[in-house]
Parts: C-alpha cells; structure tokens; sequence
C-alpha cells in the first residue's frame, strides 16, 4: 500500500524540520614535492571508488610572443599526440576504453589535463601524465593535423559564430600589454606559422616537473599514491625556472569604444569593461560581490531595470573575469532590436551609479552569500571538478586551500567595500566599450546565369 | 580564466568537445597523421562492480509518483519533476510554442506573488527554478534546486509557482516581445539553422518536425490558453518528481506538502503518434551567407527506447562515434584533420528518433568529410566490427556506466527512465550485462537495418555556393534560406 506510507509520514510529524547548523563546505588538502621539483596535492574521499587527476601547467597564452598567439593552446593538443610508451591517439582510446573522463584546456593563466577513473585504475592515470610530462613524440605530419583541428576549433568558436569575434575585440581593446591582449585561441597566421622547433622548445622550457602542479582527488591511499607518483615522475628532470611574463597594464586614463560589425547576428549587443585588480585580491572579492548583486539573475538590479521595466533588453549580466594579472569586471547586454543604443547605455550607468550613491539592500548581500555556498558545493560534486580547481588555485595563485577559504573571503565583503569598489573602477575613464552590430551578409545567387 | 565558480571554463579552450580506432586511414600518398597504439600502459583488467543505489519510491493518492534518492556528501538539493504529455510535442497545430510560453510564464507570477517576489525570493535563498519544454519532446520537465540549508524554504515556493501561477497579462506580453528577438536570433545559428532542416526532414508532418515557435503563434497567445494548458496537461498521474540530494524522504514529503492537493486530471497521456523513416535520400542545404563551415547532420528516423535493438544500437552508436576513441572522430579529425570533432547520436524517446552523424568542417573540407562520413557508414554496415574494438567498446560503455553512478543527478535519471519507458525494475542492474552480450553480428544486423544509405536524409548549413557542387554527388540538393523558405536554383 503505497498510499499508506505516504500518509504515515505526514502524520509522523507536521513540523517542520528544526534549522540545523549549515553543513561545512571543507575538503582535505595535503601538499607534497618531489626532489625535481613537482608539486603534489592530495584530497581523499572515499565516498565512490573513484578518483580524478589533474596535471596543471604554469603556462597559457599569456607566454606567448608576438607571431605565435594561440601556440599554448595549440602546444595543449600536441599533448595528445604520443609520447615514447603512448600513441597518437592512444591516450584517448586507453581512457575511454576505461570509462575515464579526459580533456585538456588552456586560459590565459595555465594549461590543464585531466581525467577520471575507477581507483583500481590509479596506475593508468599517473602514467598517461608522466609519459607525456617525460618523452612528448611530435612529428610534422601530426603537428599539421592538429594545426588543422585547432583551426576548425576556431571557426567553430569564433569564426561561425553570432557575437564570436565581440570578447577577442574586447580584450584587445581593454588591455594594452601584448601578453593579456590577445586571445586564447590566437590568429589563424600566428597558428600556421607555428613549427615543430617551437614546440620542442615550448615543451622544454614549460613542461617540466618544477613548473606543474599534480593533484589528485578521491578514492586513493595518500602513502600508495605518493610511491607510485615518485615511480611514475620521480626521475623526469627539472628545468630552469621560465621567465614570468610581465602582466603589468598602465592605467586607463579615457574611456575606450569600438563598434564592430557581425554577419549573423541579429540585435545590437554592448559588451562593457572595467580594468581591476588581479584575481585573489580583496577587491576583486568586492567586484565579485557587486557583479552578482548588480547582474546575476532576474532579480538583479539590471535585469529588472533593462529588461522587465524599460524593456530596453532581452537579457543583460555581469561578470568578474578573474585572471593571475590584471582582471576585468564585465556587463554584457542584448539590446531589444530597434532601441537607442545611448539610451541603453545610459540606464547600465544609471544602475552603476547607484550602487555608488547607495548601499545594496540586506537582501541583496544574503543573496551573494546564498549564491555563493552554493556554487562553492557545487563545485564541490564531482572529483573531476575538484581536481581541475584545486590545480588551477594551485597554479594560479600558489594556494591549493583557496578552495576551502575562497568562500570566508567573499562573505566578509561589506556594503562599503562594495560602494567603494564601485566607485574605485566603475568610472568613465575606465570603461571600454565594444558595440556589436548586426550586418547580415547579401545572400548569392545560386543560379550562374545572375 | 576560470577560478570564478560561476563561468567555469569561460575561456578555457578544451582539446575535445568530448571523446577509437581508425582502420585504413584512406589512399593518399602524402604523409597522414597516423593513429597508433604501443600497448604499454598499465591497465586493470577489473571492471568496477557497481551497486545501484535505489530511491525511495511513492505514489501518492493524486496519482504522483515520487522518488527520493538520499545523498548527504554536500548541502545540496534538487528536485525534478517531468510531466510527460506536458511538452512542445502536443502543442496545437496552430500554436507551435504554447508548452514552451507556459513554462516560461509559471514564474512570472502566482495567485499570491508577482514575478518580482518570486525572483527576490528566490534569489535570496540561493535556490533557482527552471521550467522547460524542449522541442520534439513529450515532456515539459521543472526543476527547482538550492541549498538544504533552507529548503524548507525553498520549496513551498517553487511548489507555489507550480501549481498556482496566475499567468499575467502585463508579464505575458513582455516575454513575448523577448521570444520574437530569440525567434530572430536563432537564424543567425548554424545550430539552430541544421536542427530546423534535419528534423523536418526525418520526421516530415509529425510534430516532432517543429523546432520553433512563429510570430503569429505567439501573438494569438492569451493568459487563458495558458492557464488551459497548465489545468489540462500539468496532471499528477503523468508526472514524476525525483528528489536528490541532503534531504530524507519523510522531510521532503513535508516540504512538499502542498502536492498531494494537486488536483488529479485526466487518464494517461497514450503513446504519441509513431514516426516512420523517411523514405529515399534526400539532401537539403541552408545557404548561410558568411559561413566558414559547413554543419552537416546525416540520418534517419531508427527506433524507439523500448526497442529490443536499443540496446545493439548503443553499442553500434559507440563504436562509429559515440567519442573521442570512436570510428569518426579518429577518421575525420585524427587522421584527416578536416574538423575539430565528428560524432553520431542515438535519440530514442517513446516514439523513434533518429540516428544521426555529425561534424562541423571548413567549407573546403566538406568534400573530403562527406566521403568519410559515407565511408564510415558503408564500413559499419558491411564489414563486422572486430572482436577487439567491439570488446573495447563494450568496456567502455560498462566502465562507463559504472563512472557515471557517483552522480545523483545521474542516477535519479536512470530511475526517472524506468517509470518514462515503463521499464522492468531491474532494468538498469541488468543494463552492463545485456551491452556485454552484444556480439559483432548485431551491431552489424542493426547497421544494416536501421542506417540505409538510399534512405538517408542530408542537411548542411553554410555558403551554399560552395557547398551546392560539392553535394550534387549525393542526389537532388533543394535549397534554402535561412528564414527557412526554399531558394530558387537553376
């Protein structure tokens, strides 16, 4: 009878449950170096017999040099193309055959590789990443096919895309220094100019075990792992430590605008940029706070103002891009076809303006908080996912624990430092903005005879 | 970068989309990238051994059922509910869009609460309602996630907005301006653009050929039609709600007190009307002014989720490119380097979906990729797949699953599955030993049955100029514009 159980359990208590304590949002984290120089963090759960691995490299396209943008990322897939005891390709078929998870991915800040497994497969992971860290095998043929693929990765991203050129034209117009201004996936000159020499020597100065973060999380014996990891890495060689690029931007002094024009989209679209402090900065923890009150969600200030009461948008959100370096705090806005774009622009600043003038409400604030555990357990879900941020924390700002803490940072934001912040880097003379126009393309005659 | 928890991988640049063995890498004389396997890594033969957690089950006296899968690693809840007969499938001939206007309008206000209460709310306690009726499907699915900390909380609101929205004129109106934008901004998508083609292609004058709403349609919807359709179709019978998460059953059933007065409607929703392949091959272009790819979709109607092949045709669908290590992706990317990933996809609902193949490549790649593609086809079909590969796939595909059983969201799917496809109960804890079972002479049996090249239906989006030569080989092209009008042609 399951209707009877149903109506038992109502009747058991119509009280509702008694708040309890919020459940702490806490992971383990043990460090470990090897003699050459690798860096190791643990994190055990033994929940699922699983377990999730990362390599992250201190490396990403803010190392490149003018004529090879793009090559870190490029370099990223070469990682997939055998190595002395893994054939092209191999690595690939050894995890999915395994019903592992995989993939590489490359920022401005590092390059990362990843996969998951069942814990018995503990050795297949650390040698898949040790090989490619010791011997990576690269050859002219593979080195074109994988040009082709990061080319075809391109078109798809950018090329073919509504709005796909818009964040490259924003990042080239907010930054000045050549390391943060341009992109990730880099120009199709500089992806064909690369060669095999530049790869060697990419491997050589940046792949090496001082210059990576090794982190492993889930179902494993810290005292079983750490032998097999100085089994599997232990005699790679060190190298000299790479040059640091230098990130420093000078200060904006005059707001920046360009319009550009876009052959498939369909509605003017304002993409809006605040240069900040680096990433895991007290104020950028503030920028944060702001950019989740001021544009995160349909409660937020500016989509209640832009889109439901001016009806001058379809849809408008902030973000804080978060980078080693110099940061961004960004609003984009899908303008409604047919509206005074300077009209638009002027109700975005009318919000920025307030939170200025004015604290953000009680409730506003206990959203942030609200979102932000959230996301933080979220985060917290899959092994895999631990494994990624923990590297990327590792790399990026030396503190595999940021995990743990990022959170307090960004609950002992006040509503001054927000008004602060606000009126700090919201200003005129520091904005940059690109307007996105739609131009579809005249369509050809099929028929030769027109 | 991507430390910022809310844009995860923004900007990251991933090697593969997402993830086998390439035989004859074709007969050119120039140097090929060749893939090639050392056979050195150290690899457990074991299998992990899985258990299904299994949710608690109830039916409560309105005819709903319920399922509710513990789960307290992490302050986290969230719940499902899929009403089937709900979605765009049965949207009136003459309302394409009316399941997909109703969804959106549950949280532009309630008998109670205006719009802006319900986002305030809402956001405050950190908990987010979704509600959808994705096109083709039968289904309009509300979801409603927070934090257990508070979902006591939560909850009764997102029930609130469930079964008491009040669908206002004023916010109406307002949505439908934002939907006649998205309506233009979908054309600008290759996406969008192939999807619209290939399921009118495949699915001809059933309504599982409709991909989008129209102007007209949208205009003729009023606050009653909305409320019609929630009252006749959002019925506790055909409905499922799965709860995960840090929550126990009995709590959840208090949280959600409201439900058991959800007011029972009419009998089940009966099986939809079946679809049928479409029948001698038929090619369809987009010209897409500006383009410099071509996205092309190959394929044709194959079956339904009940289906005793479904489970040879997983295996068939891995093997040919369900993956990084599948058949196409090694071909077409690996070796030929004319895209950054080709794939194939099984879509099985109550009634038959298709199988498709698919890959996006530069326009002046699409020659060699249709060659491939058809390539691929033809070898699965006629030459059996060799006990190897078939074994490594089959692996795959256990380990897999195996992989997937650490996720909660995942595992209130498979139970989800169960109830939508009137599955036996152990369904899924027979699922790795049935895709074991699966010999070479099935997969090919299913190849052969259900991918017919005299019958496949071809789409491709891109510069029609350049693409139309290219395509002739196949058959008659018929063109299009992206407003989804034919093109004249000479």
């Amino acid at each position: 009878m399951r209707t009877a159980v149903f109506s038992m359990l109502l009747a058991g208590s119509l009280l509702l449950q008694a708040q309890t304590a919020p459940k702490p949002l806490q992971i383990p984290i043990q460090q470990y170096k090897l003699d050459n120089g690798l860096r190791i963090v643990f994190s055990e759960d033994h929940t699922a017999p699983t377990y999730a691995i990362s390599i992250t490299y201190n490396v990403g396209s803010h190392n490149e040099h003018a004529g090879r943008t793009g090559f870190a990322h490029l370099f990223e897939h070469m990682m997939f193309e055998g190595s002395e005891n893994v054939g092209k390709g191999e690595h690939m078929i050894l995890v999915e055959n395994n019903g592992g998870n995989m993939n590489g991915t490359t920022t401005e800040d590092r390059t990362n590789y990843f996969e998951s497994f069942a814990s018995n497969q503990l050795d297949l992971g650390l040698f898949l990443e040790s090989d490619r860290m010791r011997s990576l095998a690269v050859n002219q043929a593979n080195l074109d096919n994988q040009r082709n693929a990061v080319q075809e990765e391109r078109r798809l991203g950018v090329d073919n895309q509504p709005y796909g050129e818009t964040s490259e034209v924003l990042q080239a117009l907010v930054y000045d220094n050549f390391a943060n201004k341009h992109s990730v996936i880099g120009s199709m000159e500089d992806l064909n100019a690369a060669t095999i020499k530049d790869v060697q020597e990419f491997f050589r100065v940046y792949y090496a075990p001082n210059n990576a973060v090794l982190t492993l999380v889930g179902d494993f014996q810290p005292a079983d792992a750490l032998a097999k990891i100085k089994k599997y890495f232990g005699d790679i060689p060190a190298q000299p430590t790479p040059p640091a690029p230098d990130l420093a931007e000078p200060k904006q002094t005059a707001e920046r605008l360009k319009t550009i024009e876009d052959p498939f989209a369909r509605t003017p679209r304002l993409d809006i940029a605040f240069k900040t402090p680096p990433g895991n900065t007290s104020d950028l923890y503030s920028l944060d706070v702001l950019s989740t009150a001021l544009g995160s969600g349909q409660a937020s200030r500016l989509y209640q103002t832009l889109v439901k009461d001016k009806e001058l948008a379809v849809n408008v959100f902030c973000y804080v891009e978060e980078h080693r370096g110099p940061s961004t705090f960004n609003i984009v806005v899908l303008a409604r076809p047919g509206k005074d774009l300077k009209e638009v622009e002027k109700a975005v600043y009318a919000e920025v303006e307030r939170v200025k003038s004015e604290p953000i409400a009680d409730w506003e604030l206990q959203k942030v908080h609200m979102l932000e555990r959230r996301e933080t357990a979220q985060a917290l879900e899959s092994t895999l996912y631990r494994a990624y941020l923990i590297g990327e924390m590792s790399v990026i700002f030396g503190d595999p624990n940021l995990i743990n803490t990022r959170f307090g940072k960004i609950q002992s934001v006040g509503k001054d430092d927000i008004q602060r912040v606000a009126k700090t880097y919201l200003t005129e003379e520091n904005r940059t903005v690109v307007t996105t126009l739609p131009k579809p393309k005249a369509e050809a005659s099929l028929n030769p005879a027109h | 970068m991507n430390i910022n928890l809310k844009f995860p991988a923004l900007l990251a640049v991933s090697a593969v989309l997402l993830a086998q063995v390439p035989q004859d890498p074709g007969s050119k004389a120039i140097p090929i990238s060749k893939v090639e396997r050392k056979n050195k890594a150290p690899v457990s033969g074991e299998v992990l051994r899985t258990k299904l957690p299994k949710p608690v089950e109830m039916t409560l006296p309105n005819g709903l059922t319920v399922l509710v899968l513990e789960d307290h690693r992490l302050p986290l809840v969230t719940a499902r509910l899929n009403i089937l007969g709900a979605g765009a499938l049965y949207d009136p001939a003459d309302s394409p869009g009316l399941a997909n206007v109703t969804a959106a309008m549950l949280r532009e206000g309630t008998a109670s609460r205006t719009s802006k209460q319900i986002a305030e709310q809402m956001e405050e306690l950190g908990a987010t309602i979704t509600a959808q009726a994705p096109w083709a499907s039968e289904t309009t699915t509300f979801m409603a996630s927070g934090l257990s900390d508070n979902a006591t909380q939560w909850i009764p609101l997102a029930t609130d907005v469930l079964l008491h929205p009040s669908f206002p004129e004023g916010e109406l109106n307002k949505l439908k301006q934002r939907m006649k934008v998205q309506l233009q901004q979908q054309r600008g998508t290759a996406g969008f653009l192939l999807q619209e083609r290939f399921n009118r292609a495949v699915y001809g004058d059933h309504p599982a050929a409709i991909t989008s709403a129209t102007e007209l349609a949208l205009d003729k919807i009023t606050p009653a039609m909305l409320a019609e359709w929630h009252k006749s179709r959002y019925v506790p019978e055909n409905a499922v709600l799965g709860i995960a998460g840090d929550i126990k059953p009995a709590d959840a059933m208090k949280m959600f007190q409201a439900l058991p007065a959800w007011k029972a409607g009419p009998e089940k929703v009966a099986l939809p009307t079946p679809t049928k392949a479409a029948s001698g091959r038929r090619i369809f272009l987009v010209d897409r002014p500006g383009s410099v790819q071509a996205d092309v979709e190959i394929g044709n109607i194959a079956i339904n989720r009940m289906d005793a092949d479904y489970v040879p045709m997983v295996v068939m669908d891995r093997i040919v490119g369900g993956g990084a290590a599948a058949r196409l992706f090694m071909n077409l990317r690996e070796v030929h380097g004319y895209t950054y990933g080709a794939y194939s996809q099984l879509i099985a609902r109550r009634y038959a979906g298709p199988w498709i193949a698919q890959g996006s490549m530069r326009t002046d790649a699409t020659e060699g990729a249709m060659t491939e593609f058809m390539n691929e086809i033809n070898r699965i079909r006629d030459t059996p797949v060799p006990e190897k590969e078939i074994e490594e796939n089959k692996r795959s595909i256990v380990a897999g699953f195996a992989l997937s059983l650490e996720r909660p969201d995942q595992l209130l799917d498979y139970a989800i599955s169960l109830k939508v496809f009137n599955l036996p109960a152990d369904y899924w804890d027979a699922y790795p030993a049935k895709i074991t079972a699966v010999t070479a002479e099935q997969v090919q049996r299913v190849a052969r049955k259900y991918i017919v090249p005299d019958d496949l239906q071809i789409v491709a989006v891109g510069d029609a100029v350049k693409l139309k030569p290219v395509l002739d080989k196949y058959g008659a092209v018929q063109v299009f514009d992206t407003g989804g009008k034919p093109k004249a042609t000479p």
